[in-house]
């Protein structure tokens, strides 16, 4: 239903909702989750918008990298940014066992492939394996955001996302992720070959090949409410 | 995190003879110097024995990253590798091979600002820096084999993302042309040879840590949006190669060659580069497609994109798919390259379907690939026009055995076969026969092993400079400043900060008036039209030097800043002279302007002068070193120096270039040597002293 639909670029915040779980559904399970204070309620509004990567215009400079590290966090460092090129720049995806020109990278057919968070719509991976709900939806743009006052750094969520978009900060000692620099990306801002462009949210978990099996299961206390709904 | 952004504060030393992996304080030790080649000189000036030679295991490899290498400083990709040079020729002496790519900035993200090779191992190893953990690692099952295949293997035992700086097998069999490579198509000259007499195959990084910017996000961003607004295409070119509604001049020879109509067109589907506008900067990474610009309107349907180093908006390394290169030749059909020679199709004559044709596009990349894979250096293309020299001489057929001249397919020379390149790429990386061994060598030992005659070194056709090098943008392109810069160096000079200037596609009018502001209105002569030396030209070059010696040692891109000129017309298309001490205040918390960090690269360079003196165990510099070759005082033989249509120089003109470029460094006039006053003034009295001592300090 959900990639069935798409969303129109002034959707509302009523219109998310609707278009993901439909009237029904949300009021019933908003109506159940604030009874049941032992169940957490685990949906969050879809996204408004979300980062879509051209492959065949990406140069591979890794300033959307940069921009997002140094502009965000005052340092430069890829390992937690919240875009990633770095890792599929040699030899894509799949690493270097396909032979020298037969993988995408630069040892490859010279595609880039840049890795974006998909904003994932319910259930949100990240959101969900965090034991301490620090991964919210933020309030104006609903993009998936760690809320650093409430995360205690145990990267469950970095085992969670099936995409590894999760990134875990030593210096603050929190996860970090994309949370689309508050509908302003410094990544698309620092692209120097439009390939990364910021559009109204769309379902692309099913179109995004995972990068490994993730750690799926929903645990108590949060898997209690999930028969509200399924 | 230290007191200073930018660095990370460590240095590695590793000394391949014991093992021993040592730590060091870059900000004690290497502060003063900043970082790339400035470090490299350093220690090879306090630490490797006078007159070492490049293979000695004595000799040091010094990798050198600075400061703004691994943050966002707009074309900061750069790696400077400083050692005693193999082809410099005759005696062996300090010079530095510069690579992009991701090496330097993964580096820092690993935690070092520089890597220091010691000593010799006994068996073939490889470096692997992952964080704070280095090991030195067996290298036996990569010995013998390419940079892509031991690049590919390293990345398997340490992953994929891993940044890879290799040698090939010329490299490992001590061939003077030797390269040192990264990431496919950045490129070393003349250090793999340095590697591989060191039996080490390569180092390998991974960096999960994090260079930090003094600067607070909102400065640090709105500089760098600066910066990019008066960038302009490769090599600093500010206006269109064709005319575009948008510009007011246009320049043929421009590298902005973007336009509506031309496509990467190999990209599925294709790319239009389009009309890129000087203000917008989400489409710089299109303006220079140069594929086209470098092998003719055939390779537009080849390119699949451009690309280039971390952290450079301006792509210049050409990607192109060409199938038929894996159908024909066994190749594969990728291959990227930033060199306009391409390197495989300067050897031949001709092509049968002519210069810009598909054989010699087929050439360009099986070029690539051969030399690129067994890590040749063709020493800014004076290999194949030695390659072309000794061939049309009759030196080859004089200086080779029958047998073995007769084991090479000449007739697919003189058919312009591209898989003739096969014979002497891999001849060369072997050392095969004397045809090999003798062209690997380099220009200097090659010409004097096969008897090159007088004329070699004396017609502008061969490109000879000195000491075994071509020049590099000289007399035919800035005068006297060109002829000065070209001077300073014991390998070609590698420098661009006057020819990107020169060449920016500016009419000269403008250019007069943007060089009245840095060095004088008498630095720009009219087109073709040289006049006699004067103080700016000096002032020009040692400024074009100094700036060189800045962007190796921050690290920072040559090909690209200095930023004299813009492209904006709002601006009178004045560039910005302070902007890479903008951007190192900024970056570090060291507040320097550009005066003071101009000072900071006299230093360096004084240092690159006093380690040529004491290796050359000679003080004369003004006749021993700072020379010309003399084509540039002979040709065109009708003419008169300071006449149009010509570059032809002056010796007299020229020792007064001297004088005047001496002087502006405080420099001893007699002899071309750092004056004790000058040095002490650059904080270098240890460096008076030692020269003092091996009596090579002017009396003055």
């Amino acid at each position: 239903m959900i990639s069935r639909l798409g969303l129109p670029a002034e959707s509302s915040r009523r219109g998310f909702l609707l278009s993901t779980l439909g009237v029904t559904g949300v009021t019933a399970a908003l109506a159940r989750a604030q009874k049941s204070a032992s169940a957490p309620f685990v949906i969050l509004e879809n996204s408004m918008g979300i980062l879509v990567a051209d492959s065949t215009r990406c140069v591979g400079c890794r300033r959307c990298e940069l921009a997002c590290t140094e502009f965000n966090d005052g340092r430069s460092q890829p390992a937690i940014a919240r875009i990633k090129v770095a890792r599929n720049y040699n030899f894509g995806p799949r690493g270097q066992g396909a032979g020298l020109g037969r993988s995408p990278g630069e040892f490859g057919n010279f595609r880039v492939l840049q890795d974006t968070c998909l904003q994932c719509p319910h259930p949100v991976p990240c959101s969900v394996a965090c034991p301490n709900d620090a991964i919210v939806a933020d309030l104006e743009t609903k993009a998936r955001r760690v809320d650093t006052g409430k995360c205690k750094g145990c990267r469950l969520c970095l085992e969670a996302c099936p995409w590894e978009m999760m990134n875990f900060d030593e210096v603050s000692g929190k996860a970090t992720k994309c949370f689309l620099c508050d509908g302003k990306p410094e990544c698309v801002e620092a692209c120097p070959a439009l390939a990364l462009r910021f559009v109204p949210w769309r379902d692309l978990t099913h179109d995004t090949p995972v990068r490994r099996a993730a750690l799926a299961a929903l645990r108590d206390p949060k898997s209690a409410g999930c028969p509200a709904c399924h | 995190m230290g007191e200073f952004g930018g660095w990370t504060g460590k240095t590695l030393r590793v000394d391949l003879s014991n093992g021993r992996v040592q730590i060091e304080d870059t900000i004690a030790r290497y502060m003063s110097v900043l970082g790339g080649t400035g470090v490299g000189y350093r220690v090879l000036w306090d630490e490797v024995p006078a007159r070492t030679r490049a293979f000695d295991p004595q000799n040091k490899i010094i990798l050198g990253v600075g400061p703004l290498t691994g943050t966002g400083a707009p074309s900061g990709g750069r790696t400077s590798i400083t050692t005693i040079f193999p082809t410099v020729y005759p005696d062996e002496l300090v010079a530095t091979g510069h690579m992009g790519g991701a090496w330097g900035a993964e580096l820092k993200y690993a935690g070092w600002d520089n890597v220091i090779i010691e000593g010799r191992s006994q068996k073939p190893v490889y470096l692997a820096i992952v964080d704070g953990k280095v090991e030195i690692r067996d290298a036996s099952h990569l010995w013998g084999n390419g940079i892509y295949h031991a690049t590919s293997s390293i990345c398997q035992e340490m992953g994929a993302d891993t940044q890879v700086a290799a040698i090939g097998q010329a490299g490992e069999n001590l061939v003077r042309l030797s390269v040192v490579m990264t990431g496919f198509s950045h490129s070393a000259g003349g250090v793999g040879g340095v590697f591989g007499s060191k039996r080490l195959k390569a180092i390998a990084v991974k960096g999960s840590g994090s260079v930090r910017i003094a600067a607070d996000k909102k400065e640090w961003k709105q500089l760098i949006r600066y910066i990019l607004s008066i960038m302009g295409a490769n090599n600093q070119h500010v206006v269109p190669s064709t005319p575009q509604p948008w510009a007011e001049f246009y320049a043929p020879g421009s590298r902005w060659t973007a336009r509506k109509g031309l496509f990467w067109g190999a990209a599925r589907p294709a790319v239009e580069t389009g009309e890129c506008l000087p203000e917008d900067l989400n489409r710089m990474g299109y303006r220079t497609a140069k594929a086209t610009y470098d092998l003719g309107p055939n390779a537009e349907k080849y390119t699949v994109r451009m690309g280039g180093c971390v952290s450079c908006p301006i792509r210049c390394h050409s990607h192109l798919d060409v199938p038929s290169v894996e159908e024909k030749y066994g190749f594969s059909r990728y291959a990227a390259s930033t060199c306009v020679g391409w390197g495989g199709r300067g050897f031949f004559k001709s092509f049968p379907d002519g210069a810009r044709g598909q054989s010699s596009i087929e050439a360009a990349v099986v070029g690539a690939h051969l030399a690129g894979d067994l890590g040749i250096w063709t020493n800014y293309s004076q290999l194949q026009r030695d390659f072309k020299y000794a061939y049309d001489q009759g030196l080859i057929k004089a200086n080779l055995s029958d047998s073995e001249y007769r084991s090479i397919p000449w007739e697919r020379f003189e058919k312009g076969d591209p898989g003739f390149l096969k014979e002497i790429y891999t001849r060369i990386a072997y050392k095969q026969g004397e045809f090999g061994a003798a062209l690997g060598e380099g220009s200097g030992r090659l010409a004097e092993r096969w008897k090159f005659p007088p004329e070699y070194y004396k017609e502008p056709g061969t490109s000879w400079w000195k000491m075994g090098h071509p020049k590099h943008h000289s007399s035919e392109e800035a005068g006297q400043t060109g002829v000065l810069i070209n001077m300073m160096y014991n390998r070609d000079c590698q420098c661009h900060s006057h020819s990107n200037f020169l060449s920016s596609g500016l009419p000269v009018r403008i250019l007069k008036e943007l060089a009245a502001r840095l060095w004088g209105a008498g630095a720009v002569d009219e087109d073709n039209n040289i006049t006699p030396v004067n103080l700016d030209k000096a002032r020009f070059a040692a400024w074009s030097v100094l700036r060189k010696e800045l962007h190796d040692s921050l690290t920072l891109c040559n090909w690209m800043y200095p930023l004299a000129a813009s492209p904006l017309k709002s601006r009178g298309y004045e560039g910005d002279n302070s902007v890479e001490a903008r951007l190192y205040s900024a970056v570090t918390g060291d507040r320097k302007d550009a005066a003071q960090l101009d000072l900071v690269a006299e230093r360096i360079f004084a240092m690159h002068r006093a380690l040529t003196m004491r290796d050359m165990a000679n003080m004369d510099m003004r006749g021993r070193h700072d020379t010309a070759p003399d084509w540039v005082f002979d040709y065109p033989p009708d003419k008169k120096p300071f006449t149009p249509g010509h570059y032809k120089m002056e010796r007299e003109d020229i020792e007064r270039a001297k004088d005047l470029f001496y002087q502006v460094l405080g420099w001893d006039r007699k002899t071309g040597a750092p004056a004790r006053a000058s040095l002490e003034k650059l904080g270098l009295k240890d460096v008076a002293d030692r020269l003092a001592a091996l009596n090579l300090l002017p009396a003055s």
